[in-house]
Order: C-alpha cells, then structure tokens, then sequence
C-alpha cells in the first residue's frame, strides 16, 4: 500500500498542464486544510461561549456540517496527483514498462468513467437543493439556524470535476509512455517500493526538531 | 440471475479491481455502481430500452452518497485528530517526552528502552500515526540506546512496535471511522480503546525489562534523577496529557454530571492546545501552510475511502449480500469462538498486504455483521451470547481486537511500513534486522488479543463503567 507518489516534469505541453493544474489543486487543498483548522477555532469559541460566557454558538452543529464538504472533497485532484489514495501495489509493483502503464492506463481510464458520472449523479443531488424562486435560492437548509444547502453540495461536483480533468492529464501521461515505452513518465505518479515510501514518510517529519532545538 | 449471484460477481470484481491496482476508493465505489446498475436493470428484465432509466436510477442514488453521508458532525473528528497529528510534531513534543520519559522510568532495568516504549506510545497516541512517529523516534531514541550499548536490532525494534500503539489510545482516527462504518457510539469506542492501548504499553516495558533481567550486558539503568528534575521534565510533555486527557472529559465528567461536551469539541480543544504548543516553538506559516496541505491530503484520502464504500454499501443493501453473508457463518458446523479467530486470522494475512484503514472499510460492511450474528445478534444479553459480551459490547469489543490486529501487520514482513521506516532513517541497520528485533513484541501482541479475547471486561470495563454500554 502507497501513499506517496513523486511526479516528474519537463518542459512539454503536458507537464505545464500538468503543473498548471496542480496550482489550482493546492489551492483548493489548502481551502480544505483550512476548513479543519477553522473547525477547531469553531469548537474553541463554541465550549468557551458556552462555559465562560453562558452563550452558546448558534447554529454549530450546522457550521461544522458545512464545512466537512469542503475539508472532505476539495482536495480529492489534489490527493490524486500526489497519488495520495492508497491502492494495493503488491501486483502492479511487479510490472515493468508497457505492461505496467497499459495497467495503469485501464484503472484509471475506469476511475475516470466513474467520476463522470459521479459528477452527473452529485450534480443531481445539487439540483434538487437548488431553485431560483425559493428564500436563498433554496429548498433545504439547515436544521437549527436553517443555512442553505446547496452551496456546499454545488462543492463536490466541482470538486469531482477537477478531479476528472486531473484524471485525464494522467490518462494522457500513462498513453504517451505506452507509446514510447519510456521507463519514467511525466506528470504521472510513479509507484515507489516501501523502503522508498518510508524514507518519504520520514522526511515529512524530519528536521523540525533539529532546526528549533 | 438473483440478486445474490449479482452481488457475488459483483465483489468479485471489486477485488480484482483493487488486486490490479485501482485505488481502494475508487474501486469501491465503481464496483458500487455497477452493482446499482446491474440490479436495476434486471428489475426491469434486462429490457434495452430501460438500461437508460437503470443507469439514470443508479447514478443518482449513487450521487446522493457524497454529500450526505460526509456533512456529518460525528466524521469532523477526523479532521480534527488528524490536525493534531501534523501539529504535535512542531510542538516539540518528542525530545520533551523522551526525556520526561527518561528521568521517570530509566532507572528500570532496560531503563532506556522503557522510556522509548513510553514516550512512543504516547507522542504515537496523540500524532494518529504510527509510521511518522516511528520515524521520529528512530532519529531521537536510537543514538541514545546505541550510546549505552544496546542490541541495535533490538533499539530498532522497539522503535517500530511502540509506533503501533497509535491506534488505541485516544484520539484515534481508525477508531472513529470503526464507529462510524459500523454505526456504534464515537465516543464508547474511543474510551474502550484507552486500557487495551495502556495495556500494551505496559506488556511491552514488562517485555524490555524481563530480557534485560536475563540477557546480560542488555542496556543499562540510567538514573541519578532527582525528583526535581523529574517534575521539571512534566512541562514540555503536558500537551500530550492534556490531549488524552480532554478528549476523555468529553466524552465521560469525572466529577459528576453532563460530559463537559462532545469528543468534537474535545478533540478541537486538544488541537488548540497543541496548535498553541506549536506556535510557541517556533511555527510559522511555511510550517503551518505544510501542515494544513498534509492534512488535507490525509483527510481526504480517507473520506474517498468512506463515501467510495458507502456507495458500495448501498448496492450491498440492494443485494442483500451481509445478511446471506451473516447466515452462512452462524450455520458453519464449528463453535463461533473457532469461527471468530479464522476470521481474526484472515485479517492478520490481509494486513501483510494492504493498509490498515481500506482493509478495515473495505471488509466491515459484510464481515461485522457476521460477527454479531455469531454472538447471537444485536440484542443478546452477555450470559446467553456465544463470546460472553453483549450485543452493544460485542460491536465495540472487536472493534479494538480488529484495530489491534491490523496494528500488527505494521511490524510484520513483507510490508511491515514501521520496520521499513526505521530501517531507512538508519542506514546501519537493515530491515530484516529491525523485522527480527520487533519479533519479541510481535509475540507480546499476539498474547495481548489472545488476553483480549478470552476477558472481553478488559475493553469493556470503561464504557461500562462510565457509560453504561
């Protein structure tokens, strides 16, 4: 099992693509990073407001529910080109050159068919929350202090729309080394043995200590 | 075909999906659909003309899972845990602990091994990771255990199993996404984890001190502290306390009356605190900015993994595969206990090759409830269940042991990710040494969920006690 991935890049049309998109993806990854930290900030004003001051937050259940779309799903393209959702790469890990990205090519190709039509069927979801006649363009809202609901389920087909056109980039990646039969490709995440993985593991961690003491 | 033999081929299509490569996620959730489809359409005969309403049916029951299954108040604990792991390592919690961990417990035949085991578990404990945290220790606790002449594969060693203890003592994130699959209490779970989790700790530094007893030239005692020096190395190690400490108030008052809150706002008070920690030693926003991608990245990966199987469960549901799944195994001619420890086993050979959190998802929609049909369903009273727990115990009695489990494969060859994180932050030693220097611990284990099995009061004793579970 993997989690961490690296990406190579050159000067193509397809690795500016490539780094082009990530811009975006570590935007919106920060969005969702920012999101959990607002939810502790939320829940210290929350305990606080209510122990110290007698005055609870209104509506807090309903602010942590918006939020967890966007810490849940925004980074999803993100996690994608890090090649951060785990996988089992007992198999794949084996194999070499074409045969290796003709597999790659075929998984992701069925991944990409899927998030089409989650896009269709999260869009559908969105639909029926959404309307121009209602209060705040809104069907449904929140149970306590009645937030729409709609702009947090408009999230995740966005987001699953990033996420397709990162799929893409990488469907691109995996067809140009099958037809050059090249051993390290751009803009795709490479799979790396669990020695590899570890060391990566570590770096994240390393240094803080050392630097601060 | 029925809609059994569809939900058969189904799995079986998901496996190979997942054998091949695609990620868990992704396979769950596309196995999902297919499944949504499939039986839709053959509702309606396989008629051509009405493929086009079953994927439109399908697609849209499957687009609902997203959304409603993640806006929920009891996952921001996820988050949440997981920010207080990427933020516990600019605190300057480890080398604090190490050495609050040393002054306490190093006089202790083994003593600095002791200490390793200690301040392991509980920086492990409250960073959620168990790989990072070995990684950590290896850089800070090694040298020292090098220093006084321990067996490098054994200082290795104990680095890589004490990182494993990560995933019972509060917070723990594997333990909340347990609960939330599986739809127990949060919070019964998480104060369940707490003896389990001490447990190990404490069979692991009985371990160290028993070979030191025996094994001549282990290590040396390290002491000469004064009770002034130990009380000063409190301080730098009290957020870790605290941590643990808040997050079980939340859940459970000690003093009498309502909990002080939710474990949300205790696992967010925790977070502040350690965020707080963190600022005061130095981060800054490159840090910061670092440590809020990780944990988007992190956070994500798991909640692709819950709304990816959600969808696969809400075809499960279609096919009705748990409950001819739960039929089969409590008609098998063998006692459940015999039953419950093949299942138990599957899962250790399952861990060697996959991640602790997919496998659990992946497998808990079918397998859990099979288990609580083989201790004589939800409802069972203690005396007359087949393991000797009640329906409510049962359902957070193996969720420790499973959690348990799957910790074990950390330490375990081919893909043992703790030994392998030691062995690359020291060049000097090689995996196979670190594998065969956890080996002593990967025994200890082994006989602490043989513990846990056979006195089930273990796990049970705080949610009983406090709760009322």
């Amino acid at each position: 099992m993997s989690g961490h991935s690296n990406v190579l890049e050159d000067g193509s049309l397809l690795s500016r693509l490539d780094r082009g998109l990530f811009k975006l993806e570590t935007i919106l990854a920060l969005v969702g990073g920012l999101a959990a930290f607002s939810l502790m900030l939320l829940a210290v004003v929350s305990v606080s407001g209510r122990n110290l001051f007698n005055q609870p937050l209104p509506g807090y259940i309903d602010w942590i529910e918006q939020a967890m779309p966007l810490i849940a799903f925004v980074g999803v393209s993100y996690t994608q080109r890090l090649g951060g959702h785990i996988r089992m790469d007992i198999l794949v890990g084996r194999l070499r050159g074409r045969t290796l990205w003709i597999t790659e090519f075929t998984t992701t190709f069925l991944m990409l068919i899927l998030m089409i039509l989650l896009v269709w069927g999260t869009w559908a979801h969105f639909q029926r929350a959404f309307d121009f006649g209602s209060p705040n363009w809104s069907r449904d809202s929140s149970l306590d202090i009645g937030l729409p609901l709609w702009p947090m389920k408009l999230v995740v087909p966005i987001a699953f729309g990033v996420l397709c056109l990162r799929m893409a980039l990488q469907l691109w990646g995996y067809g140009r080394a099958i037809v050059s039969g090249d051993t390290s490709p751009i803009a795709v995440p490479l799979i790396e043995d669990a020695a590899t993985t570890a060391a990566n593991e570590a770096a994240t961690v390393s240094g803080f200590d050392e630097e601060t003491k | 075909m029925d809609s059994i033999e569809i939900g058969l081929v189904v799995v079986g299509i998901m496996l190979f999906m997942v054998l091949i490569g695609m990620r868990v996620a992704f396979a769950a959730a596309l196995a999902g659909m297919l499944g949504l489809i499939w039986i839709f359409w053959a509702k309606k005969g396989y008629d051509p003309t009405e493929f086009i309403w079953a994927l439109t049916v399908a697609v849209k029951t499957a687009g609902q899972v997203p959304h409603s299954k993640i806006a929920s108040q009891a996952l921001s604990l996820i988050p949440t845990f997981i920010l207080i792991g990427y933020l516990a390592y600019y605190a300057g919690l480890t080398k604090a602990l190490f050495e609050a961990a040393k002054r306490w417990v190093g006089w202790m035949p083994g003593g600095l091994a002791v200490s390793t085991v200690f301040a392991t578990a509980g920086f492990a404990a409250v960073s959620g990771a168990s790989v990072a945290t070995s990684a950590v220790f290896a850089r800070i606790a090694i040298p020292e255990m090098l220093k006084e002449g321990y067996d490098k594969r054994f200082a290795a060693g104990v680095v890589a199993a004490a990182g494993t203890l990560a995933s019972l003592i509060p917070p723990s994130a594997i333990l909340v996404i347990y609960a939330i699959i599986v739809e127990q209490d949060v919070g019964a779970l998480l104060l369940a984890g707490f003896i389990p989790g001490a447990f190990s700790a404490v069979i692991y530094a009985a371990l160290v001190i028993g070979l030191a007893m025996t094994i001549k030239g282990f290590g040396p005692p390290v002491g000469g502290f004064t009770w002034k020096q130990r009380f000063a190395s409190l301080p730098g190690a009290f957020p870790i306390f605290f941590v643990v400490a808040i997050i079980i108030f939340f859940i459970y008052n000690p003093f009498g009356g309502d909990a002080w809150g939710t474990p949300t706002e205790g696992g967010a008070l925790g977070a502040f605190v350690v965020f707080l920690m963190a600022l005061y030693r130095g981060m800054r926003w490159p840090q910061l900015k670092g440590a809020l991608l990780e944990t988007a990245k992190l956070t994500v990966m798991i909640f692709s993994i819950i709304w990816g199987v959600l969808i696969f469960v809400r075809f499960l549901g279609f096919a009705d595969l748990p409950g001819v799944f739960s039929d089969w195994i409590t008609g098998l001619d063998q006692s459940p206990m015999l039953t419950l420890i093949f299942i138990l086993l599957a899962y250790a050979v399952l861990g060697m090759f996959m991640d602790a959190i997919g496998m659990l998802l992946l497998t808990l929609p079918v397998v859990y409830p099979a288990v609580i049909a083989l201790n004589g369903g939800e409802m069972v009273t203690a005396a007359d269940s087949a393991f000797g727990v009640s329906g409510a115990g049962c359902a957070i009695w193996f969720g420790i042991i499973v959690v348990k489990m799957a910790e074990l494969a950390l330490i375990t060859p081919p893909i043992g990710l703790n030994c392998f994180v030691v062995a690359g932050v020291r060049p000097d030693i090689s995996v196979q040494e670190v594998f065969r220097g956890a080996s002593p611990f990967f025994v200890a284990d082994a006989l602490t969920i043989a513990g846990l099995i056979a006195f089930p009061s273990i796990v049970l004793y705080l949610p009983n006690l406090l709760l009322g579970v």
